[in-house]
């Protein structure tokens, strides 16, 4: 056993070992909620403290490829299947934020599903554990088996409310159509192989090493496994041409549910895709930086244009998910002159997410489907503090000064202009003022538009908290961005 | 990469749709088409069908053949690793511990569950758990 190195698989036993003891814990001692939420409050608290000792132990003694067997010195010589650097400690932290804080605001849910909530909550840990492993993974298969943990796991919540048509719905379109999104990424996997002969993103024989010293005239083969590896991450963060699954799924899923789907597998996906693109296929740059900036261009005017017609607010949030996948995607390309631009937008956009849907949850119920935008008229007048939150979020997603979305905008849209793409900068910048549109619509809406009913939104205390904390990082982030810009640009993937 | 070297991409596309439909058309035109109700039928051999093979059989049994296959596979890495276990050490077998604890405890799980139960009590609460799905949906 003395020769396992458990610090970089520890946030994964942390989360399983939660998952466990949660059902564990239904089946035998606590058939209660606040019992399961003990448990699964102490692992996604044990997650964080893993991944920030994982942060001071990577400053102190540089980073380090594990998950294999340690040699004589005490170093990890074989079968490198994770990496630990401030690269996965950070997205750790981010993931168990934004775990964190679904898993409050939408613990309603978890009750309402009786004993069931108890399999709810163990597969959102399960598929946070493959959403860290992806960010984590050194090796394409590795990346595959978190890919597949995340998603597999995501498929069953979507469908959870199995008495509902629309969540059998949601569950099945997502299960379909991301088993068809893993069977591309794995092909593509496939022939990466067939092309360099390695999975392996690190080490002497890795892709990046096979590429550095064989010149390949003819590199057909690597080009179309890299564009499908592509297409699988981009699946998964629901960038457009691969989105149409997002707001039938948002939709049908319960509320409580989405706040942590939509945000989590977005963070892994364009983790590991920058992971996966500048450490294994640096070579290629020039071609697939092309079709990230070709995807991004059309996720930001799909979703633009597509979010301004929807009458469900959860639709809408589907849509504007798809242009910020395209932001992300900007910021992809940008992670060759900084990182901390791609770190800050996701960290800001993961948590003005969940506070949104944490409000949603409040005003529509935190099991509902869809939620007519409608239902927030004169939320103003019945309920200020949350019709207060609903603005800050949705001005931090249009982008206003003030909030950290203007900042994540303003570094993301910089570094790619230092990258060279211009173009992609000025597209972004008109499509966000056309987001504004429909950000803007649902606070005039909460705010300008009396409603029928007097009848005060019910506010417990976990939502209180979540949409408290989330209020606080989108305004604090916005007026001090440099808390996290300077933790972010450190956070480097292992070379 | 110019766009000719794709062509031998696109020919071989058009030669296999071509050989495709071409099989298909040439089967749907050459063969004689003399339909008989003995022919029709379900089955050409053995005795015709008197009623519908209408066999219901409890949901429980997919729960039994889900965790079927669970352990099937348990005991194929088993096997994998049993053979070479002295060269494992005692990592390999902490490892396989692992491993086994894992599947034990989804046993012991979905047994508190009721999935193992198949006794009349048991049914009489599915039966209620249904009824209340029915109204539920209704």
């Amino acid at each position: 056993m003395g020769n396992i190195a458990f610090l970089p698989i520890g946030l994964e036993v942390a989360l399983l070992v939660g998952a466990i003891g949660v059902l564990m814990v239904a089946v035998t001692m606590g058939r209660s909620s606040r019992d399961w939420a003990v448990v699964a409050g102490a692992a996604i608290g044990v997650g964080f403290v893993i991944s920030v000792r994982q942060w001071v132990v990577v400053g102190e003694s540089g980073t380090q490829l594990a998950f294999g067997t340690k040699g004589a010195d005490g170093l990890a010589v074989a079968n490198q299947m994770v990496a630990m650097d401030k690269f996965g400690a950070l997205g750790g932290m981010i993931l168990m934020v934004v775990v964190g804080l679904a898993l409050i605001g939408s613990w309603q849910m978890v009750k309402d599903l009786g004993s069931r909530g108890a399999e709810f909550v163990a597969l959102i840990l399960l598929s946070a554990a493959g959403m860290h492993m992806m960010i984590v993974s050194a090796n394409l298969i590795m990346l595959f088996i978190g890919l597949e943990t995340a998603s597999i796991a995501l498929y069953v919540i979507a469908g959870f409310l199995r008495n509902r048509r629309g969540s059998d719905e949601s569950a099945m379109k997502y299960f379909l159509m991301g088993s068809f999104a893993s069977a591309l990424f794995i092909y593509g996997v496939a022939l990466v192989f067939a092309a360099t002969g390695s999975t392996s993103l690190y080490g002497s024989t890795s892709i990046g090493q096979f590429l550095a010293g064989n010149a390949m005239p003819n590199p057909g083969i690597l080009l179309i496994g890299i564009g499908l590896i592509l297409v699988g991450l981009a699946f998964k963060m629901s960038a457009a041409p691969f989105h149409q699954w997002a707001p039938d799924v948002y939709q049908g899923a319960g509320t409580g549910a989405v706040a942590f789907m939509s945000t989590g597998v977005k963070v892994a996906a364009v983790a590991a895709m920058v992971r996966v693109l500048y450490i294994g296929f640096f070579q290629f740059y020039d071609d697939w930086s092309m079709a990230v900036a070709l995807i991004a261009a059309l996720s930001i005017l799909v979703g633009t244009a597509t979010a301004i017609a929807q009458s469900d607010l959860k639709r809408m949030l589907a849509y504007s998910g798809v242009a910020h996948a395209g932001f992300l995607l900007i910021a992809v390309l940008a992670a060759r002159v900084s990182l901390d631009a791609m770190w800050f937008y996701l960290a800001t956009y993961a948590v003005s997410l969940v506070g949104m849907l944490t409000v949603v949850t409040v005003v529509a119920g935190a099991s509902a489907g869809p939620v007519s935008i409608e239902s927030f008229r004169g939320l103003g007048k019945r309920s200020p503090m949350l019709a207060a939150a609903i603005a800050v979020f949705m001005f931090s997603m249009a982008g206003i000064p003030g909030t950290s979305g203007f900042v994540a905008k303003l570094v993301v849209f910089t570094a790619a202009d230092l990258s060279g793409f211009r173009w992609l900068v000025v597209l972004a910048l008109v499509a966000s003022v056309a987001g504004l549109f429909f950000y803007l619509r649902i606070i005039v809406v909460a705010f300008f538009e009396d409603s029928d009913t007097e009848e005060t939104p019910l506010t417990l205390t976990g939502p209180r908290i979540a949409i408290g904390f989330a209020v606080a990082v989108t305004v604090g982030l916005g007026l001090w961005p440099t808390l996290l810009l300077d933790f972010a640009r450190e956070a480097l993937p292992h070379l | 990469m110019t766009l000719a070297d794709y062509l031998p991409i696109g020919l071989m596309m058009l030669i296999g749709i071509g050989f495709a439909t071409g099989a298909m058309w040439v089967s749907w035109k050459i063969a004689p088409n003399v339909p008989s109700p003995e022919k029709l039928a379900p089955y050409e051999c053995g005795i015709v069908p008197l009623q519908e093979p209408a066999l219901r059989f409890p949901v429980k049994f997919y729960l039994v053949a889900m965790l079927f296959v669970i352990f099937d596979v348990e005991l194929i890495f088993l096997f994998a690793w049993a053979v070479r276990f002295e060269a494992f050490g005692w990592t390999g077998i902490a490892a396989i511990g692992i491993f086994v604890a894992l599947l034990v405890e989804t046993l012991f799980y979905v047994w508190k569950r009721g999935a193992l139960d198949w006794n009349v009590a048991h049914r009489d609460r599915y039966r209620r758990v249904v009824a209340e799905y029915e109204d539920e949906a209704a």
